[in-house]
């Protein structure tokens, strides 16, 4: 009675998706609560807990979604957040959802889940998958054996979701009565045994968790797991006493103890999966259609051309598709600018409003809402590489490179995923088991290219290069990469030293990417972008307006404005890189706050909107200050939201100035060098 | 008492041939060494250096061959573990004692140690051994049991188990998982993920730059670096 008058107290029932990675938690959760959550084919896709509500009845329910986790044993910060959730949080009822095609390695953390007295409810799910492959997973089998409800089902065809959380439900209801206990062998259970009593003496531990779990972890030493429990004498005293328990099992077995435990729980599994699953063929000799492809894309000679083929038309995709979009849109903006002009003139409207309106709002913003285009083709291109499974391969064919230079390979996916945005590729370092590795990747990350440098190269690679368009910004893109991987390299040198990290990874099937989760990656980014287009950069655009047009009775946008001594301030550091003009000046600095913001600021100090901006620009710059500037934007400090994620990611105000400043410097260093090496070849 | 992790059966009847050997000596030559095992003395040479390397053997410069104490108790583990076998194997369930030499010689390098500990309850039981479980026969074969047939001069086949580490299992190949010596995080990483003793693995691949590797376990694929899979030892399935 107590435990439901919490649950009413709360909101409801609150209901945990716990599981492996990539076993399509979030699927799952997006089908429940109407989410839409990013969703990949990668281990390691969610990195934090996300909430959403739904109604089943009329009643609340409250859906945790959690980043995968192999085990309750947490490696890696998202593992640590889905594990500290599942121990301290205590769900009502968690829900594992179980990849069918893989049940042994799933049916490691549901052992884990049981024998912490967990109230679970298993999501049978991959049963489509399970099928094609010829393997059958008896449902109501597992139920008996392992006494607690399973639904068979496919999330992403929203198969068995209502029957899964009918059993939800009724598992609410009623709490589960005990804990799973697997028979560890002779020696073990008598120290458990010895163990447990002592945990029971104690006090009042023993009923906030199960003391048979908790005797277990103690003597297999997952220290990290007791550490949040351990300001207490009982437990003190037993971690004292663990190392002898260890070593005198070690003794009786030959084997130290956690071989022991995870050996005894695969046996466990191994006894359940023989009763359970049956294969209609032998599957371990035909080769599946993933295996297939693998052949090719992780080939000996054709990986690494495969890799740099993909990234290639990768951008291809995003120009040459999206160049002839652009262009209507321009004209949309056009027409709205001049529409507007002269319906504001009609109405007797001021010369500043008329400014106001038509330069600075429909000027600025409109200068970057017409990249739109561009942006969606990228996140399409990034979402196929996602969701068809090529991320986990690109961080496996690079694990050599990436760790001869001091990297390591996971480190490639937050790169390839800071082409969209940095901000989800800084979170997506979680995954890094080691903290250097992490830390490493966090701050090289800044300089691969997200995608709001794009509409400053598309402005300048339109007003000087469009001969060599594709292939001017492929070359920011690898200047990109390889500047994260020098600088990368020079920090593991200097800054953090020793230390080895591992390379233990699953390599999920090739999936075919949904519709949804394609759209859901497209509409996440593009309306992230509107949204920041009608907010920081609407803001900004304001300011940089008013900024124009002060002190009063100044010249619009001239260098006498309050934005032009600000520009002029600055210009001089600029000079030996060939873009020492105030408006250049004025433009990066306001592009701290979103890159987006250096084309916005163009376009109000230009005083155009996209078109005319292009042509002057042509007019006013030289090809080679034009590229120079293009490196600086792309090197220079972190857009606001990108330093924010790293203050976040790394806890430390120290590394985050560190972050802003190296790369502040990066950048003027290379733009010098491009500028002044181009002079001296004559490209000037 | 404690196993020293990660000695395969190959290394273990090196042991115990050097343990046989040096009774009475200071040290064992290589060259005896490879004339008892009937195999070249470069494969010796490699062997002992890794003994070296697991601190189970001391050697001066191509000098004689000197166990350890820790080589030492290995060894007499080993010879304890076959002799405790066979007995069991002749005494107790009437097996050929030809046959029982030769079980004994594959098993003593795969028992678990629970299995040994029952075994060896059940022979003090039976009175088949002493009550210390001593078999009492590491200074003198003469008493070791009746049916004492000819086992020191034949040795225990260096072949009888193929144990590799998993890194050096060809792509396509298939094997046992014996044991897993990595140490700290990445250990528990592995065994959670599956890799523990009597997994089948098979070798899918290797990434274009020669490293990682891709392994099938449990159905599913897993990749793991060379420096990983050199600490997990399996027996190869031809
Ligand atoms: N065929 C099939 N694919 C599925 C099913 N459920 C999920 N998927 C796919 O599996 C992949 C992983 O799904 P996610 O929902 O991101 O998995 P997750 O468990 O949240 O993964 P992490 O956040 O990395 O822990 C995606 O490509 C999904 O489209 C299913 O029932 N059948
Ligand atoms: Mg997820």
């Amino acid at each position: 009675m107590e435990e439901m008058q919490s649950q009413q107290a709360s909101g409801g029932i609150v209901v945990a998706l716990a599981g492996n990675p990539n076993s399509g938690k979030t699927t799952l959760f997006n089908e429940l609560t109407g989410s839409r959550q990013h969703v990949g084919n990668w281990p390691g896709v969610t990195v934090e807990k996300k909430e959403g509500r739904m109604f089943f009845a009329g009643q609340p329910i409250q859906i945790v979604d959690l980043p995968g986790t192999y085990s309750l044993g947490a490696y890696s910060e998202d593992e640590a957040v889905a594990r500290n959730y599942i121990v301290f949080d205590k769900p009502d009822v968690v829900v594992n959802i179980i990849d069918a095609v893989n049940i042994e390695r799933n049916l490691y953390l549901t052992v884990q889940l049981l024998e912490m007295g967990a109230n679970v409810v298993i999501a049978l799910n991959m049963i489509d998958e399970a099928q094609a492959r010829q393997v059958e997973v008896r449902a109501e089998k597992l139920s008996t054996l392992l006494g607690i409800p399973v639904v068979p089902t496919v999330a992403t065809k929203n198969h068995g979701v209502k029957e899964l959380i009918e059993q939800v439900v009724a598992a609410a209801k009623c709490k589960k009565n005990e804990a799973l206990r697997i028979n560890y062998g002779r020696e073990m259970e008598a120290v458990l045994e010895a163990v447990i009593s002592e945990i029971k003496r104690g006090n009042a531990l023993n009923e906030r968790f199960d003391p048979r779990w908790l005797a277990v972890n103690l003597l297999t030493g997952d220290l990290k797991l007791i550490e949040g429990l351990v300001n207490n004498d009982t437990l003190n005293r037993l971690l004292l006493k663990q190392r002898e328990y260890a070593k005198n099992l070690e003794q009786a077995y030959g084997d130290d103890v956690e071989t022991i435990v995870a050996e005894k729980r695969y046996g466990f599994i191994s006894g359940l999966a023989k009763e359970v699953v049956v294969k209609r063929q032998s599957v371990a000799d035909r080769l599946t259609m993933s295996d297939r492809i693998d052949k090719i894309v992780t080939n000996r000679y054709l990986g690494i051309p495969i890799f740099l083929l993909l990234m290639w038309a990768m951008f291809q995709f995003t120009f040459t598709l999206g160049d002839p979009m652009i262009e209507w849109i321009e004209t949309l903006f056009e027409w709205l600018g001049e529409a507007g002009g002269s319906l504001l003139e009609s109405a007797g409207a001021s010369e500043l409003m008329k400014s106001f309106f038509v330069d600075g709002l429909i000027g600025g913003i409109g200068s970057v809402l017409v990249f739109m285009p561009n942006i969606l083709l990228l996140f399409f291109a990034i979402s196929l590489l996602e969701d068809s499974g090529y991320m986990a391969r690109a961080a496996y064919v690079m694990d050599r490179f990436m760790h001869s230079l001091g990297l390591h390979g996971k480190s490639f996916i937050p790169m390839l995923m800071g082409f969209g945005c940095n901000v989800p590729a800084i979170m997506a370092t979680r995954t890094l088991e080691n903290k250097q590795d992490r830390l490493i990747t966090i701050l090289i990350n800044p300089l691969m290219s997200c995608s709001a440098r794009l509409p400053v190269y598309v402005l300048f690679v339109g007003a000087f290069f469009s001969a060599y368009e594709g292939l001017v910004i492929f070359s920011l893109y690898m200047l990109g990469i390889v500047m994260a991987i020098f600088i990368g390299m020079l920090f593991k040198r200097f800054l953090f030293k020793g230390e080895t990290s591992h390379f233990v990874m699953e390599l999920p099937p090739y999936r075919i990417p949904t519709l949804k989760s394609t759209f859901i990656h497209m509409w996440e980014r593009s309306s992230s972008f509107i949204r920041k287009a009608g907010t920081i950069i609407f803001a900004v655009v304001v300011v940089i307006w008013v900024l124009s047009n002060l002190p009063a009775g100044v010249e619009t946008a001239s260098s006498e404005s309050y934005l032009g001594q600000i520009g002029s301030l600055v210009a001089p550091v600029f000079a030996p890189a060939g873009f020492g003009s105030w408006e250049a000046s004025a433009a990066l600095v306001f592009g701290i706050l979103a890159k987006e913001v250096v084309v916005g600021t163009l376009g109000i100090i230009y005083g155009v909107e996209e078109a005319g901006l292009t042509k002057i620009i042509a007019a006013q710059w030289t090809p080679l200050a034009a590229y120079a500037f293009m490196v600086m934007t792309l090197l220079y400090i972190p857009c606001v939201a990108t330093i924010g994620a790293i203050k976040r990611e790394t806890n430390s105000w120290g590394w985050t100035a560190f972050a802003v400043g190296y790369s502040l410097i990066l950048g003027w260093l290379m733009a010098v060098i491009v500028y002044q090496v181009g002079s001296l070849l004559g490209l000037g | 008492m404690t196993e020293v992790a990660g000695i395969t059966a190959s290394m273990q009847d090196y042991l115990e041939t050097i343990l046989e050997l040096t009774d009475g000596q200071d040290g064992v030559r290589i060259t005896d060494i490879a004339a008892k095992l009937n195999i070249a003395k470069a494969s010796v040479n490699q062997a002992i250096a890794k003994l070296k390397e697991q601190g189970l053997v001391r050697q001066n410069s191509y000098g004689p061959v000197i166990l350890t104490d820790i080589g030492r108790e290995q060894a007499a583990k080993v010879r304890q573990r076959h002799h405790k076998l066979r007995k069991f194997l002749i005494e107790v369930l009437g097996v050929n004692p030809k046959v029982a030499e030769k079980d004994a010689c594959l098993m003593e390098h795969v028992v678990s140690p629970e299995t040994m500990a029952r075994l060896t309850e059940y022979l003090i039981e039976h009175g088949k051994i002493e009550s210390n479980g001593d078999v009492k026969c590491s200074q003198q074969e003469a008493g070791c049991g009746n049916a004492n047939i000819n086992y020191r001069k034949e040795g225990c086949a260096l072949k009888s188990v193929q144990t590799k580490a998993l890194n050096e299992l060809q792509v396509g190949a298939k094997g046992i998982i014996i044991r897993v010596v990595a140490q700290g995080a990445v250990r528990r990483r592995m065994l959670e993920m599956g890799v523990t003793p009597g997994t089948e693995v098979t070798v899918k691949g290797v990434a274009p730059f020669g490293d990682p590797m891709e392994f099938v376990i449990k159905g599913y694929n897993l990749s793991l670096r060379k420096a990983e899979a050199a600490d997990v030892f399996v027996e190869e399935l031809l």
